[in-house]
């Protein structure tokens, strides 16, 4: 282990995707800012579609729906901050891992932590043979990182250091709080989606139309633009909210490479893990569909390997720009 | 009109040397608060020692050479005063403790206790802590070193009579590959 003084300016990555250098403090401030603005994106996202449903349902609880949904917003945000780690850690099978059972990770995850600068996250271990590492939480104070029993059994101590840095760069850079707060603003859009399309199904908009003649034509028009727009906003918000992630993801994913290969001194030991994990052919990880861009390689990798909407970029991209350090 | 003018720039520059000054006084801060990183790490290799050095003289109670040597780096360590002292005493002790594990290689019952392989290992994490902790440190004096030594600190590192710090050294012996035995 040798320190390349002069080398590389600490907190100062080149991003592999863009090829620019950023500082990681700007990194961070980002990351913080975003998080926040996403909150808020989601709030009037609600009080829009409240709106719009309290037009094509009841115009005169305009007020009432929209209290209901910016209560529901900020409340759903408030829940992200504190509670998207604990949902993501139970939605992936993980348990905490004890000193005794898993020393070699627990020791790994200390040493690395202390390269990088942060306090220690809780350890925790998913019971699967597919080789893969989560890291989730709020901020480096409340993180957690969580491996795959496959992942401990598959690689050296190089390559477990790579990958456990990988994910510690996601939590030292506030990676964290903006995809929980991007997977709950998601998760509230889809809910929502499908519970208006519940309602459709069940015909409760078609309530004014068996009543005709409360209402005049125009109205009626009224209405027809306030369900498509409805209509638009529900089915658009989440492709939308989607496409905003996948852009962020990749890039996140390049830049968490490139600190982790900083925080060890070791590109290579990364590199060797995703290699291994790009062989990896063996059965699958089962995870829902939530939390699936948290991980350090696609859970489904096999199986779609060249998607459009693939949120992290292709493997052999990382390795081998992790090889060119 | 002047004097609103000259007031607003004084306030302005008053401004900015509070930012320089918190930021230097933050970077020094980190570095020193990094090298009690490494500090719990060594003290918790010191604890170690005694439990080890008992369960190696149980096979190889004439090794004594080895054992002083430990534990002299041992005392040097405890005894040291100030970062770049108590980093030379605990290269010193790698250095021992390098010797000791190739002197244990010689003995085949001693490699298969299970004491001595847990205090191995043991061992073996610390020291991986201990080179991620100087790493940081190195990482902290750089910043604070850059911050007083670049523009605009290094106007107030002379009034804040701050001076670079310096680097921890990392042992050559550690750069080496380790020693495989020979034992006949």
């Amino acid at each position: 282990m040798s320190v390349p003084q002069g080398a590389a300016l600490p907190n100062v990555i080149t991003d592999g995707a863009t090829g620019r250098r950023i500082s990681l403090l700007d990194w961070q401030a980002s990351n913080r800012r975003m998080s926040w603005l996403l909150g808020l994106i989601m709030a009037a996202l609600l009080a829009a579609i409240a709106y719009l449903l309290a037009q094509v349902t009841n115009p005169a609880s305009a007020g009432v729906f929209v209290s209901v949904a910016g209560v529901l917003g900020v409340g759903q945000t408030v829940a992200a901050y504190w509670f998207s780690d604990q949902l993501a850690l139970g939605a992936s099978g993980a348990r905490p891992a004890t000193k005794d059972e898993h020393r070699y990770l627990v020791d790994v995850t200390e040493a690395v932590a202390i390269g990088a600068g942060v306090p220690t996250p809780r350890i925790y271990v998913i019971d699967s043979p597919a080789p893969n590492a989560f890291a989730t939480g709020r901020d480096p104070q409340h993180a957690s990182i969580a491996v795959t029993r496959g992942l401990i059994d598959m690689l050296d101590r190089q390559e477990l250091e790579g990958v456990v840095a990988h994910e510690m760069s996601h939590v030292k850079n506030y990676d964290i709080r903006f995809m929980s707060m991007l997977a709950a603003t998601i998760g509230v859009i889809v809910i929502l989606r499908d519970l208006v399309l519940r309602w459709f199904q069940f015909g409760a908009f078609g309530g004014p139309r068996r009543s005709r003649g409360s209402r005049d034509r125009s109205g009626n028009r009224g209405q027809g633009i306030m369900i498509v727009l409805l209509i638009v906003l529900l089915v658009l918000g989440p492709i939308l909210a989607t496409i905003l992630r996948l852009a962020v993801s990749r890039r996140r994913e390049f830049l968490a490479d490139a600190t982790g290969a900083y925080i060890t001194r070791n590109p290579e030991g990364l590199a060797s893990a995703l290699e291994k994990l790009a062989a990896y052919q063996g059965e699958g990880l089962e995870v829902s569909e939530g939390v699936r861009h948290l991980f350090i390689v696609n859970p489904l990798a096999r199986h779609n390997a060249m998607h459009l909407l693939a949120t992290h970029p292709p493997i052999e991209e990382r390795i081998d720009r992790l090889r060119r350090m | 009109m002047a004097t609103i003018v000259v007031l607003v720039i004084i306030v302005i520059l008053a401004i900015m040397a509070m930012g320089v000054y918190n930021r230097i006084i933050r970077l020094e801060n980190r570095y020193q608060n990094a090298w009690s990183q490494i500090d719990v790490q060594l003290k918790r290799r010191v604890d170690l020692i005694p439990n080890l050095v008992e369960t190696v003289k149980g096979y190889a109670a004439h090794e004594k050479e080895v054992f002083e040597e430990v534990a002299r780096s041992r005392s040097a360590l405890m005894n040291a005063k100030g970062v770049n002292e108590a980093a030379g005493a605990a290269n010193m002790m790698t250095a021992a403790l390098g010797r000791l594990f190739a002197v244990a290689e010689n003995y085949p019952e001693l490699k298969a206790n299970e004491n001595f392989k847990m205090l191995q290992e043991e061992l073996a994490s610390v020291e991986n802590k201990i080179a991620y902790a100087r790493q940081f440190y190195n990482d902290a004096v750089l910043q604070y070193n850059n911050g007083i030594e670049t523009m605009p600190g290094m106007f107030f590192a002379g009034p804040m009579n701050k001076k670079a710090a310096v680097f921890l050294e990392i042992p050559e012996a550690e750069k080496e590959v380790p020693k495989v035995s020979f034992a006949s």
